[in-house]
């Protein structure tokens, strides 16, 4: 009789605590209803690609020398550079060079170990085709710059979390000139030591 | 054994506001017969009320959309029409233009079949959903257990929709959502039980009439509150809503018996739950919220502001009160079960069993019991 009693109690105090619990997670949801949306609407709204944002790669043709290390840093030696030897000079002359966009993994390999800076890293992201060989980008398409996000007219740039004044979670209204959250690396160079902040010395 | 308070009161409201009679005195009028008057009479309830249900679904598709994104702090559908409203009369184009699939080796008879038997009694239940006195299709006497005996050929559709498909996840679904149903009527029809005690009716229209005495004091929800809780979790499992949305669990079963439906078979299968949800939470609202009744009784409104009850326009402002009544609480039942589908996480199958045989039953029944006790011992209170 008396452990019947104990069974109904213990039955009675978890039905109790499950209508506890449901009632906190109901006031969380409600509670999220009052939020803001932090979601970028993507056409319209787009957020700033950090500094070292590796997208699409940037190619200049006339800074070439056509050595090859991006060739052969690169981890399955996808650019394509088409050179022929000038016997009469006893130079390389460069006729085409291509990166097929949809075999790259943005890994970024051939900008570290480009020997004349000739390739860079753009912010561009979208790369959306209807075919994958227009993906295929020959010298002329790696030289083009996107446009920035931050000079579209069409676009509301927006920051990255990362980016945005501390405190602050939505990049919805945040002004331009807001600082960012913590310091820049200039900022903490200035304030360390003179000894410490002198440039190395190599070559 | 009528509640006496309330009774004289709205046997004043009854005679002032009958559709039917001034439409056929009106039709007689230009000479029609008795008759042919009722003839034209008949359909218009009917198209209005199915009308009523299809508009009120795409409302809820709407708000499940707007309220579900917002509480995941999204915006939701924006760009059709103002605020996204009319994104789901787009859903609905689009299903109706999309070419219909029966897949091979399926039952074509069965699988037809399976979701006009689904919709066929969700939508027959709202010949009892009273939106005022005399706002309903009809008064049937059976009522309430009319709704509680269609929403059983519910399961038979789904089971038929699930065999038919040739598939094995439409049939688990199928499966899933006949012992699901099952095992909730009973709870369901035990605590509609402890209401009809207490109205002494089955009668949706009686229902309501025996909680409007003293407003917002004498709703069923403060002699009930443990019946609505148990209704209110029956009727999210009838409707198959997100804690028990198994018959239909994405993660598991695709999407259940609807699998393999496209085009305007799936359309019927998504009307009816819609449907299904917003009946279920006007039948919480006429069952536990008073249904029609203003939170303040109106016959005392209009006592304080010196206006007789029966004046044509009392009356007309009194039904338009008692119907937006009815669908604001519909509505907020409608919002609590969206904010709970993304609050709860979904059971298991042996867990959702569980709760409806070893929990909901046993109170259901202890609640019925008590109900009976209390309206003995306190006939005043409890309806005797």
């Amino acid at each position: 009789m008396f452990g019947f009693l104990k069974k109904v109690g213990d039955y009675t105090r978890d039905a109790v605590g499950a209508a506890q619990y449901m009632t906190q997670g109901l006031a969380v949801t409600f509670d999220h209803l009052r939020r803001r949306p932090v979601t970028v609407q993507y056409p319209y709204e787009k957020l700033i690609p950090s500094e070292r944002y590796r997208g699409r790669i940037h190619y200049e043709f006339d800074k070439c020398i056509a050595c090859e290390v991006c060739v052969r840093v690169c981890p399955i030696n996808l650019p394509v550079v088409d050179w022929v030897m000038n016997k009469a000079t006893k130079k390389k002359e460069l006729r085409n060079y291509s990166i097929d966009f949809g075999v790259c993994i943005f890994c970024g390999n051939c900008v570290e170990y480009c020997p004349t800076n000739c390739l860079s890293m753009t912010e561009e992201y979208e790369l959306a085709a209807f075919d994958r060989h227009s993906l295929n980008y020959d010298n002329i398409a790696l030289g083009r710059l996107p446009t920035s996000v931050t000079t579209d007219p069409a676009v509301i740039p927006l920051r990255e979390l990362a980016y945005l004044p501390k405190g602050e979670m939505d990049p919805h209204g945040v002004p331009d000139t807001a600082p960012r959250a913590g310091k820049l690396p200039e900022q903490v160079l200035a304030t360390l030591p003179k000894s410490e902040s002198a440039p190395e010395e190599n070559g | 054994m009528v509640n006496p308070t309330s009774r004289p009161l709205l046997a004043a409201v009854a005679p002032g506001l009958d559709l039917q009679a001034s439409f056929e005195a009106a039709l007689q009028g230009f000479g029609l017969s008795a008759g042919a008057a009722h003839l034209l009479w008949l359909p218009l309830p009917m198209v209005l009320v199915l009308v009523a249900a299809v508009v009120g679904v795409l409302v809820n598709v709407w708000l499940e959309r707007k309220i579900s994104a917002a509480v995941q702090q999204r915006i939701g559908p924006e760009y059709a029409g103002a605020l996204g409203i009319l994104q789901p009369i787009a859903d609905g184009m689009k299903l109706v233009f999309k070419e219909d699939i029966i897949p091979a080796r399926a039952d074509g008879l069965l699988f037809t079949l399976g979701p006009v038997l689904v919709l066929v009694p969700v939508i027959l239940s709202w010949l009892v959903v009273p939106f005022g006195q005399n706002l309903l299709v009809s008064n049937v006497g059976v009522g309430i257990f009319l709704w509680i005996s269609l929403s059983s050929i519910q399961p038979i559709g789904l089971l038929m929709s699930g065999y038919a498909s040739n598939n094995k996840y439409s049939l688990l679904g199928g499966l899933r959502a006949a012992a699901q149903s099952i095992s909730y009527e009973i709870p369901l029809a035990l605590a509609v039980l402890a209401i009809v005690l207490m109205s002494n009716s089955l009668s949706t229209v009686d229902i309501v009439d025996q909680q409007t005495g003293a407003g917002i004091l004498s709703w069923n929800i403060w002699r009930q509150p443990v019946g609505f809780v148990i209704f209110w979790i029956c009727a999210l499992a009838e409707c198959e809503r997100l804690p028990f949305d198994l018959p239909e669990a994405e993660e598991e079963l695709v999407a259940g018996y609807q699998t393999e439906y496209s085009g305007m078979k799936f359309a019927l299968f998504y009307l009816g739950s819609y449907i299904n949800l917003v009946l279920s939470a006007l039948l919480v609202s006429v069952l536990y919220l008073g249904g029609w009744g203003f939170p303040i009784p109106v016959e005392w409104l209009a006592g304080w502001l010196g206006q007789p009850i029966d004046a044509p326009l009392v009356q007309v402002i009194t039904a338009s009160v008692g119907i937006v009544m009815t669908v604001l609480k519909a509505y907020l039942l409608v919002f609590l079960a969206i904010l709970l589908r993304w609050t709860t996480p979904r059971v298991r199958i042996d867990q959702l069993l569980d709760l409806g045989w070893k929990f909901l039953l046993p109170i259901a029944l202890v609640n019925l019991l008590v109900t009976a006790g209390l309206k003995l011992a306190f006939p005043a209170f409890f309806g005797g």
